[in-house]
């Protein structure tokens, strides 16, 4: 943890996540990009062509479509769907002052899914610790005015902390610098 | 390790924690505040109760894990063996725990936190809170399991000798291994009342769940013949529970909807309350490893008259409790020795004798002695682990033999798939935005 503590960096990566960090016409733009699992591309070309071969077995065979052959195919259509389905690419964050925030979702096909939240919104950003029935990370998250839940930064990914911190600080900054922000909460001291 | 030195990490784990209220909770609670106040982390794990899930930080900081498993029957969750193994080790990792303490024998996460942390090798304590029977199939099921978490186990605690007794004759351990650490009781939140009552009418308290094992059905016998006795007497029932409908019946019955007041449930916030507006606390347990509701009422200068069942003869000295066997006739003549009893009892002077007695800082002191025990306790590898469970019986030590082979190779995949170094362990102070902020004040600061 304290090694990561002061530092003010534009870019760092493990295993899975890289964060780079960037203005760009006055914005400031926090990514997080994921590697692709080469395990995962693997499982979908065998899923697609075990599903090919299939068909293939099922059309040419003499005695027609019998019941082991549908469920082969059902089987290796269900594999071939579940590992082709559009995963993401990166999560961006872009901090606009005096405006607010943009969450940014950019999927592997291309498509992106954008979401504004107005500065009058955010109350605090904060660091949750997220905890499922099998495992624990940390999560950023938004405290929104009106709203009941927290709203993730990072809907899809599940970057370490050093990646979330940089975050965490710029995002508490953006807030505090804002009026509102500040009568909205008051500062811990 | 230099003894009484050590600090330790502690990873408490049971189904029964709060917002859930009981004996076992109260002493989870209370054990890690004080244990948090020595010097070492305390760190709870237990499921979701409703929608608290996630992370929650009580009191001086105490980190409670709740898992967003859905208990399934009485507050505990499916047992899965496996299926908890992948938490429970980030937990471990992450807080960077050194010894992991289970808490009751029902508790199926207690049971498979304790397989999981010796699977890993990390140091075990087990402390059992109730007092089990041998014959019926449901002990005879639950003593099998208690012998397979504790055939492998550093340190075992029981909350009285008669539990000591019991759980060593149910599960087999050596009795060196356990040691006896009694219940205590938050002085401070049980004081008597200002002003001494009036001791024309007699109140006598009864707080409880109106369960079987805590008596209901004898109390349904022994409030008409007091009632009939003692024309002054009046009894609050509080608490509720299947037995709930027996009283009103025996209320009914016997005309005495002016003598016995039935409040239902209390919330434990206003138990104090509830005794305070009494003379006598009744406690008709039949079976009790210790009774912290004694103490409680005790604490806030009752005369108590209980069943001598159990550890309850442990709790209190002989001039604050007037014991009974669990039969109408012999509770009825340990009420009438109590209201005899009354006017040489001061309650103040009775809440002071409580508070040398028993209090929280003495229960962790000697917890510690404990987790010191343990950790000097030498550290085994499965081969020299599996014999232990072998001794288990002809059957069921081959089981568990496999079970934990199972648990072992279980746990080299989870390494393999997420080694310890990817995951990440959290800071030692409170939230994270506590310790973040404090390193920024730090740094202006300097």
């Amino acid at each position: 943890m304290r090694s990561y503590m002061g530092q003010q960096e534009d870019g760092m990566s493990d295993g899975l996540y890289t964060y780079k960090h960037h203005r760009e016409r006055g914005a400031d733009i926090h990514t997080i990009f994921v590697k692709k699992s080469k395990f995962r591309i693997l499982l979908s070309f065998i899923g697609t062509t075990f599903l090919l071969v299939s068909v293939c077995c099922a059309l040419l065979s003499k005695d027609g479509l019998c019941l082991c052959s549908l469920w082969s195919i059902s089987f290796a259509s269900v594999i071939a769907k579940c590992l082709r389905c559009d995963p993401v690419k990166k999560e961006s964050l872009v901090i606009m002052p005096t405006f607010g925030i943009q969450l940014e979702q950019h999927f592997w096909s291309g498509r992106v899914h954008r979401k504004f939240v107005p500065i009058g919104k955010i109350l605090r950003p904060v660091l949750n610790e997220h905890v499922t029935p099998v495992s624990c990370y940390w999560s950023l998250a938004l405290l929104v005015r009106e709203e009941y839940e927290l709203m993730l930064v990072f809907k899809s990914l599940n970057p370490p902390v050093k990646m979330l911190v940089p975050i965490w600080k710029a995002l508490c900054a953006f807030v505090d610098s804002n009026t509102l922000g500040n009568s909205a909460l008051p500062q811990s001291t | 390790m230099d003894g009484q030195g050590t600090k330790h990490r502690i990873l408490m784990v049971s189904d029964f924690f709060f917002p859930n209220f009981g004996g076992v909770e109260s002493h989870i609670y209370y054990l890690s505040q004080c244990l948090l106040k020595l010097g070492h982390k305390v760190v709870v794990m237990t499921h979701a109760y409703g929608n608290r899930s996630g992370v929650r930080y009580v009191t001086n900081g105490l980190k409670v894990y709740y898992v967003p498993w859905r208990p399934f029957l009485m507050q505990n969750t499916l047992p899965t063996l496996s299926l908890t193994f992948p938490i429970v080790r980030t937990i471990i990792i992450r807080e960077k725990i050194s010894v992991v303490h289970g808490h009751q024998a029902f508790s199926t996460l207690c049971h498979e936190a304790l397989m999981h942390a010796r699977t890993m090798g990390y140091k075990v304590v087990f402390t059992d809170h109730s007092l089990y029977g041998f014959a019926d199939a449901g002990s005879i099921h639950m003593n099998k399991v208690l012998q397979f978490t504790l055939a492998d186990i550093d340190q075992a605690i029981c909350v009285s000798h008669t539990s000591k007794e019991n759980t060593v004759l149910r599960s087999g351990i050596s009795p060196e291994k356990v040691f006896m650490v009694p219940n205590a009781v938050d002085t401070a939140m049980f004081t008597p009342s200002p002003k001494r009552l009036n001791c024309d009418e007699i109140v006598i308290v009864v707080v409880s769940r109106l369960v079987y094992r805590k008596g209901a059905d004898l109390l349904v016998e022994v409030i008409p013949e007091v009632c009939r006795l003692f024309p002054k007497v009046h009894f609050i029932v509080g608490g509720d529970g299947p037995k709930r409908v027996r009283l009103e019946e025996m209320r009914e019955k016997f005309s005495l909807q002016d003598r016995v007041e039935m409040l239902g449930a209390v919330p434990h916030a206003q138990v104090r309350s509830v005794l305070i507006s009494g003379h006598i606390f009744l406690n008709s347990s039949l079976t009790e490893a210790f009774c912290i509701a004694i103490l409680e009422a005790a604490s806030c200068g009752l005369l108590t008259v209980s069943t001598r069942v159990g550890g309850v003869p442990e709790v209190l000295p002989d001039d604050m409790i007037v014991l009974a066997e669990p039969a109408p006739g012999d509770m009825v003549r340990a009420v009438k020795k109590a209201i005899d009893m009354l006017p040489g009892i001061d309650p103040q002077i009775m809440h002071l004798r409580m508070k040398e007695l028993y209090s929280w800082d003495d229960v962790a002191k000697r917890t510690e002695i404990v987790y010191d025990r343990a950790m000097e306790s030498p550290t085994t590898n499965l081969l020299d682990r599996l014999p232990r469970y072998l001794t288990c019986g002809s059957w069921a030590g081959k089981l568990f033999c496999l079970v934990m082979i199972i648990n072992y190779l279980l746990w080299r995949l989870l390494e393999f798939l997420q080694p310890a170094v990817g995951i990440e362990e959290v800071p030692d102070i409170g939230p994270l935005h506590a310790h973040l902020g404090s390193r920024n004040d730090e740094a202006q600061e300097k």
